[in-house]
């Protein structure tokens, strides 16, 4: 039955596609047939073969026409993956894998991460550096981010630092403690560079993509190479992304990155084990975010960032399984989704114990 | 610009010898999983270009796990009356004392019965008294913290067999299913753990599938209890962005009045005349 849902999404998308654009042509068809019969196409492709060796041009060449991943055929599919994996492995000196394991039935993320035990250490930020080879500098990116927020200080020192200043009895409009922050989520501290962490005075709160189940970014795609798989999972088809970010001002939780430059992701630190929708090595001009590791967790691992957490706050699992860690947790303790009441729906809970 | 044959080869003896170093040099590196100094795990290459964890080299810190089941083995049987998801899944643990070989990853004079009870005989009373010994194994241990004070080495040290822990019971507990024992009284926090909730699992996400568990004492230290989880040296900040000095605007903030709020912490002058003048303030409407 699945099959078949997705059959005919895919037919309706195709339907869309071809009647958005041309009657007779859906855009890529008429854009390959452009591309073989003008004059100024074959100087373009021209320009692709003497900038570099023969077979990257083509490599290149073929990447370039390639349709949007979810309109290709299973032999497109393959080719494309194919390809990258030849053009990955010469780049990076190693034998590189591009899975593209699909979505399994009866399978739905969900990730829980208890605030109360986060200490900020930014492990998880540097695990899901490694695993899904992010560009290391300049520009550097990290999917995870963690805030830092500081618990208050309230004391009788501040009392008559309110405004207006002289107050008398008849009380102040606003109180000596304004600006004393206590629990602010989103002007909280980014780069945070204690001695030791957990501190005293502060706690800690990571956020990455929500995998929402009401995705804004999506809605916003113009070219739909972002979409939510049938496992919860959003995810980018970087090869049909045109960089125009408007996922990146659609998303209130700040997860999508855009890579102004070439990434710079060293030959030695390079993961090899890739998916094409996650950790493969992306190109200047695309945007990227966290996948739930979709390389390892449709493999049946867990993410990256859950395996290092040191005092072990981050959960993941099958939402669609009681038994599972995540479910026991939504049962179990007080759980809370952050920006709720935008109604994007994550499936990415915070806890307390 | 030319180079002789003879440049070109000690440039390869060069290139092959800082290689051979790298390699070397990454065998040989540990890193700590959760607690430093005590649960460490060497880097070793598992597969082809596979290594079963990366180190931070910032921190020392595990970065990321290759190979999750790495030096692990069974955790092993459980009373039976316990209802438990490890009687179902494969679960593993990382031994930290090997019994049939008598080493510990972290107790410095593993088997404990080399001494204790053959040299230092097993104590007649089992009433609580300060204890000198092993102080470079247990911190403080002129100051067990456990219980605020109320517990003592042998409420969890087998008195007479060294080399396990002590059930209330007087069963023996093995130092890798410390579990056992600290479940005894945190049965809370016992049950959350078995459901996955509680602390740390590596592995296979689905139920049924291989996890590699982490035992209690492999993330708090059960003498020096407070605080519950010893802090670490984070890893570095995120670079600041392009055109950025510092970080100071996530500190600092500004009043509408353009008085800066980290001067008042730092009592600045403007804060101090601003206190005199609320001060005076009290004071003429008090002789009022």
């Amino acid at each position: 039955m699945k099959t078949d849902e997705k059959k005919e999404n895919k037919e309706n998308l195709e339907k869309e596609e071809n009647s958005c654009c041309a009657p007779d042509n859906g855009r890529r068809d008429f854009l390959k047939t452009a591309g073989v019969t003008t004059a100024a196409a074959l100087t373009g492709a021209g320009a692709l073969l003497s900038g570099s060796d023969e077979a990257e041009a083509k490599f290149h060449w073929a990447e370039w026409f390639q349709k949007n991943y979810r309109l290709m055929t299973d032999e497109e599919k393959e080719a494309a993956v194919t390809r990258l994996e030849k053009r990955y492995s010469e780049e990076y000196d190693k034998n590189v894998t591009v899975d593209r394991t699909e979505a399994k039935d009866g399978v739905l993320f969900g990730y829980a991460l208890n605030i109360q035990k986060c200490i900020g250490c930014r492990r998880c930020v540097k695990a899901c550096v490694t695993e899904n080879n992010q560009s290391r500098e300049n520009t550097q990116i990290e999917w995870i981010r963690v805030i830092r927020m500081e618990k208050g200080e309230f004391s009788q020192e501040f009392m008559d630092q309110g405004s207006p200043q002289i107050s008398g009895k008849h009380g102040i409009q606003s109180g000596g403690h304004r600006h004393k922050q206590a629990g602010v989520v989103l002007e909280g501290q980014h780069y945070y560079e204690p001695e030791k962490v957990p501190e005293k005075d502060a706690f800690y709160f990571p956020m990455q993509c929500m995998q929402c189940e009401n995705p804004p970014c999506v809605k916003v795609c113009p070219v739909r190479t972002t979409y939510r798989d049938p496992d919860g999972i959003v995810v980018i088809d970087y090869n049909w992304c045109i960089g125009c970010r408007m996922c990146i001002g659609a998303c209130p939780y700040w997860a999508r990155r855009f890579n102004w430059g070439e990434p710079n992701l060293p030959k030695e630190e390079m993961n090899p084990k890739t998916h094409y929708m996650g950790n493969r090595p992306r190109m200047k001009g695309v945007v990227e975010k966290c996948t739930f590791c979709v390389q390892r967790t449709r493999k049946g691992r867990y993410t990256a960032c859950v395996e290092v957490c040191p005092v072990g706050a981050r959960k993941f699992g099958n939402l669609l399984d009681p038994n599972s860690e995540v479910r026991k947790i939504l049962d179990k303790k007080r759980v809370f989704r952050l920006k709720a009441e935008l109604e994007t729906y994550p499936k990415f809970f915070y806890f307390m114990d | 610009m030319k180079f002789s044959n003879n440049t070109y080869r000690s440039f390869f003896v060069l290139c092959a010898a800082i290689l051979a170093f790298f390699v070397i040099g990454k065998a040989d590196a540990a890193c700590f999983e959760c607690r430093e100094n005590y649960t460490s795990v060497e880097q070793v290459e598992v597969s082809d270009e596979l290594f079963n964890v990366k180190c931070s080299s910032k921190t020392g810190g595990v970065l990321w796990w290759g190979d999750p089941f790495y030096g692990t083995v069974p955790m092993g049987d459980m009373p039976e009356n316990i209802e438990a998801d490890y009687l179902s899944e494969p679960a593993v643990v990382k031994p930290r004392v090997d019994y049939e070989e008598g080493t510990s990853d972290h107790l410095g004079y593993f088997p404990c019965s080399n001494c204790h009870g053959v040299f230092v005989p097993t104590p007649r009373s089992s009433k609580d008294r300060k204890i000198n010994a092993h102080q470079d194994v247990v911190e403080n241990s002129l100051e067990l913290k456990h219980g605020r004070g109320a517990i003592w080495c042998l409420e969890c040290h087998n008195a007479k067999k060294r080399d396990y822990l002590t059930s209330h019971r007087g069963d023996l507990i093995s130092f890798n299913q410390t579990q056992k024992l600290c479940g005894k009284c945190h049965g809370q926090i016992y049950r959350d753990w078995r459901d996955g909730i509680h602390g740390k699992r590596i592995g296979y996400w689905d139920k049924g599938a291989k996890k590699r568990w982490w035992t209690c004492t492999e993330c708090h230290n059960p003498h020096d209890v407070e605080p519950a989880f010893k802090a670490l040296v984070p890893e570095s900040a995120p670079h600041l962005p392009r055109g950025m000095d510092n970080a100071d605007h996530e500190r600092l903030h500004v009043d509408h009045s353009g008085l800066s709020h980290g001067d008042v912490t730092d009592g600045e002058p403007t804060t101090a005349s601003h206190g005199e003048a609320a001060t005076d303030t009290t004071a003429e409407s008090g002789a009022h």
